[in-house]
């Protein structure tokens, strides 16, 4: 049909790639290691993860330290039906975790059966993935932790 | 009321190198602005805002990089604006960061421009499928090849006087320890025997693809007055744009080229600008833009620009106009840091800081760049003294 409107697909793929340098490089590698680091502001304060810089000032930052692997649910949220997109594909809690030693929470997911299971200022710990390639997925997620 | 007096504080520059994998993005930009801050003696607090520029966002394939950059360029707090003009990104940028001291808005403004083209790939990134385009993608040497050849027709010019310009850069760079490429065994023969890409560019008239970062600190006249170091003085500044493709354009020597030049030059003051400068850093990401630009931009009479490169006077050993020094974009190009290379480096000679590749006495040089199919221009012109 000559008038026809014109159709054609676009498809835009490439492989970057990521240089992570010596701070974001240093959380990574901990991760496969099994390891948690953060890093110290020059108010004594720890972020996790690590910045390269002071936030406020962009003043450098080097001094790495280790942090969790238990800590505390600041705030969290309830995911009953995962999106194709999500890291999950089952029912599971995302929470603002404070790691012990850190004074910055970090997003990641908590793996109970129910919202039940959950609240602000509960103890979690981290599970580790079996296999382990520098990535924030290494952390396979949260668990509630036992009172010792 | 007139403009502010604005000076260049300080310029910063990373190591150029075909891949900077010990730093992340943030870690590069900020190399290049540490130094420029120490070079200017002020620290992050002192600086009032941030003009930052890059090439496609493509490039890397992180989308608006500025925004994620804030906060590593001590912006919190401050206000942070990205500039895109393609090549002359990176004196685009800085033109902007100019214009808000020459304005009164701010008194420090940190300028920078950066690219890690290790991340991706530059040409992949030009060169995007796009549906229903009636562009050809033939890369950058394709679409320039054509237009160095009717130059070359025009003007007469010797076939190797392009080898000559890569030559000469890429000796010029063995004197810049910042510059991508060191060559220090190559030899004109080696030049003229490379691999021919584009008829007439060989393999070795082309830019190398770099990481790197460049960063300057602009400041008002007291900021100017209180620095420590040297400082180069703003004399004039200048931006141009035209289509790529329009009847009767001049694709060798674009008008919006020499409409800039003129007014350039023009606010600087300068009549007859082979004699008035005395360095030049202009865009030469393909070695026959050397003579192309020298006419365009007057400081050679129409058709004679490649006589200057034949007789070497734009060499820095002997010649009355050195250019390009730093060893050029042709040593290092990290794409939308280059054009911020340029004025850069334009500063430098004029503090009398550019070390190895410093021209004796300079007192006002030119910076240059280009970007698109030769359609976006910068320059400014920076002298010792106040203008």
């Amino acid at each position: 049909m000559a008038d026809a409107p014109l159709r054609a697909d676009l498809i835009l793929e490439y492989p970057f790639s990521r240089t992570t340098g010596p701070v974001i490089g240093a959380f990574l590698t901990g991760l496969r290691e099994g390891v948690l680091l953060g890093i110290r502001r020059a108010d004594g304060t720890v972020m996790v993860p690590p910045a390269e810089y002071e936030p406020d000032t962009g003043e450098s930052l080097s001094e790495l330290v280790e942090v969790g692997p238990a800590g505390e649910v600041v705030s969290w949220t309830w995911v009953d039906s995962p999106r194709p997109q999500s890291p999950w594909d089952r029912p599971h809690g995302l929470a603002l975790v404070r790691l012990d030693g850190a004074d910055t929470p970090m997003l990641h997911g908590v793996l109970v059966d129910s919202p039940d299971e959950l609240a602000t200022g509960m103890r979690v710990e981290v599970v580790w993935s079996d296999e382990r390639e520098g990535h924030i997925a290494d952390i396979a997620g949260f668990v509630p932790k036992e009172p010792s | 009321m007139g403009k502010e007096r604005t000076a260049v504080l300080g310029v910063g520059q990373t190591e150029y190198r075909s891949t900077r994998g010990d730093v992340s993005m943030a870690g590069l930009v900020r190399e290049a602005a540490l130094r420029a801050l120490a070079d200017a003696g002020v620290g992050w607090a002192d600086i009032d805002a941030v003009v930052i520029g890059k090439a496609p966002d493509f490039f890397e394939g992180v989308m608006m990089p500025e925004l994620y950059l804030a906060d590593a360029l001590g912006c919190a707090g401050k206000p942070i604006l990205r500039v895109h003009t393609a090549g002359s990104v990176g004196g685009s940028t800085a033109l902007v960061a100019t214009s808000l001291v020459q304005a009164g808005v701010h008194r420090r403004v940190l300028t920078l421009g950066f690219e890690k083209q290790s991340e991706s790939n530059a040409t992949w990134a030009l060169s995007l499928p796009q549906p229903f385009s009636v562009s050809i993608n033939a890369g950058a040497g394709g679409y320039f090849s054509p237009i160095i050849r009717q130059y070359m027709a025009r003007s007469g010019a010797p076939d190797l006087i392009g080898c000559m310009v890569a030559f000469k850069d890429r000796q010029h760079a063995l004197r810049n320890p910042h510059a991508h490429l060191h060559q220090a065994d190559l030899t004109f023969d080696q030049v003229v025997e490379a691999p021919m890409l584009w008829d007439p560019i060989r393999y070795s008239e082309t830019c190398p693809s770099s990481d790197g970062a460049c960063a300057m600190v602009l400041g008002d006249e007291a900021a100017g007055d209180a620095s420590p170091n040297p400082v180069a003085w703003v004399h004039g500044t200048a931006m141009r744009s035209e289509a790529n493709n329009f009847p009767g354009r001049d694709e060798v020597s674009p008008q919006a080229s020499r409409d800039c030049a003129a007014d350039v030059f023009r606010q600087a003051g300068i009549t007859d600008p082979r004699a008035e400068i005395d360095a030049v850093e202009m865009y030469v990401p393909f070695s026959w833009y050397e003579p192309m630009w020298l006419e365009s931009l007057g400081f050679a009479e129409h058709d004679q620009g490649w006589r200057m490169v034949e007789e070497g006077a734009t060499h820095l050993d002997g010649g009355d106009l050195p250019v390009n020094c730093s060893g050029g974009v042709l040593s290092s190009n990290p794409i939308g840091a280059s054009g911020m290379i340029r004025f850069a480096e334009a500063a430098l000679q004029v503090r009398g800081m550019a070390g190895e590749h410093q021209v004796d006495g300079a007192r006002r040089a030119f910076g240059h760049a280009y970007g698109g199919g030769a359609q976006y221009f910068a320059m400014w012109v920076v002298g010792a003294d106040k203008p």
